[in-house]
């Protein structure tokens, strides 16, 4: 039998821990099947269904049948597979170790401020994968180079906009604009230039969130399935339109 | 040469799988697994396409499972839930420059109201590239996710410590057979 005071403490941590697995982009049923264990290990029936920008969750006392409810923001957190994976961990130890909230919370606390991967190195690996993706499409090794530097290009340049807070579909925009603009020099060059152009702006594609709604809409969460395929569609819309100001000036036609 | 043709195909979907996933924050001991999936899935897709004859949304759907299933035997060593490995190796695939092709036809269609004959042409090629690329996303996501509907027991449980490091005691019997159920079914009869 829990006091209304420990019942409210655990749903004060639970919707923290849900909502932050939602924002970092793991997909809705393991963030409810991790929040469901936790409850389990401290005594307590969870249920939570969750929107793109907010989560229900209400926690019930199995002896005493008491229940409280609260509505939740899902914060704006880059996806973060670490998180993802570490959090899940946490659940099963805290039923298999029967921690107690306040070890739980300590745990957390500690996994959610390691630090993320270098943002030099991602900007590396980054340019380094669109070049090799666009070798996979048949590009030259001169298209290659300049694929790579491109994306060094508008890839630092998202960095930098989102480092500063700008509206994502400017950031898509821009990023697109700058990173295909760059590749346009492969028109001077003797290249496969229209494949320099087509993947330059390959590493904004949301492929992420396209997954996750996916495999939300086949496990049942078909509402915020859509909700996320809609929102990855809208960055490809933002991306389109970043290439097709950057065609319009250098080749006058789209397709 | 087909043999080096499809190794590098391999090597290039690894590198591009590593790149595109670093920006996802994976942890650094999934990097090496995520780089196998990707490179086996990716030649699997190019095999079939271009030796099989295979059209890009069986071929993706083949290399979907076949992540899918590796991730499930790769990720219980590292303790990573399977889709921080699959979706990383998911991405060199995703089709992204048929996404941004259908908004382009979209726009040319917009441009040619005028000329009904060359509207058709961009509204066939808005087709063409929004049903590829729905398709193979689509195909992409539930072929990986497939094991998790076969193995659910231990696609839930890869991040679940081995008995021996745990610190604490067993928990009781009841607990263990509990959460072991499907959430489906325990959905239904709460």
């Amino acid at each position: 039998m829990k006091t209304r005071h420990e019942l409210t403490e655990i749903l004060d941590f639970i919707a923290e821990y849900a909502t932050y697995l939602l924002g970092s982009g793991v997909h809705t049923s393991r963030a409810i099947r991790n929040s469901q264990r936790i409850g389990e290990s401290l005594g307590v029936d969870i249920q939570l269904s969750s929107f793109q920008r907010s989560t229900i969750l209400t926690v019930r006392d199995e002896e005493s049948g008491e229940a409280l409810t609260r509505v939740v923001k899902i914060p704006a957190l880059p996806i973060s597979f670490e998180r993802n994976s570490d959090l899940s961990a946490l659940s099963w130890d805290a039923l298999d170790e029967r921690l107690p909230l306040a070890e739980i919370r300590r745990r957390y606390a500690l996994l959610i401020e390691k630090p993320r991967i270098d943002p030099i190195f991602v900007l590396v690996t980054v340019g380094l994968a669109n070049a090799s993706f666009c070798r996979l499409f048949g590009g030259d090794w001169t298209a290659v180079a300049i694929v790579f530097t491109s994306t060094l290009v508008g890839f630092a340049a998202r960095q930098r906009m989102q480092a500063h807070g700008v509206n994502h579909f400017l950031i898509f925009i821009i990023a697109a604009f700058m990173a295909s603009l760059c590749a346009s020099v492969a028109l001077r060059f003797d290249c496969t230039a229209e494949t320099a152009l087509a993947t330059s702006v390959l590493f904004l594609v949301p492929g992420v969130p396209l997954i996750n709604g996916v495999i939300d809409i086949v496990e049942g969460h078909i509402l915020i399935g859509c909700s996320r395929l809609i929102n990855a569609l809208l960055l490809i819309i933002c991306i389109a339109v970043g290439l097709a100001a950057t065609l319009l000036m250098v080749k006058d036609s789209l397709l | 040469m087909i043999a080096a043709d499809i190794l590098l195909d391999g090597l290039f979907a690894a590198v591009a799988a590593i790149g595109f996933g670093a920006i996802s924050d994976p942890p650094m001991r999934a990097f090496p697994r995520i780089a196998l999936l990707a490179a086996a899935g990716h030649a699997l897709r190019f095999c079939l396409m271009n030796y099989a004859g295979v059209d890009i949304a069986s071929a993706s759907l083949s290399a979907a499972m076949l992540i899918g299933f590796g991730s499930l035997w790769l990720g219980r060593e590292i303790r990573c839930p399977m889709t921080v490995l699959y979706i990383p190796a998911l991405l060199p695939m995703v089709p992204g420059i048929y996404a941004y092709k259908s908004v382009f036809s979209l726009i040319m269609f917009l441009q040619s109201l005028n000329d009904p004959g060359q509207g058709m042409q961009y509204m066939q090629l808005f087709f063409l590239n929004a049903t590829v690329s729905l398709s193979v996303i689509a195909l992409l996501a539930a072929g990986a996710t497939l094991p998790i509907f076969v193995f659910n027991r231990r696609a839930f449980s890869l991040t679940r410590r081995r008995r021996g490091d745990r610190t604490a005691p067993e928990p009781l019997e009841r607990m263990e057979s509990h959460t072991h159920r499907h959430p489906e079914s325990r959905n239904s009869d709460e």
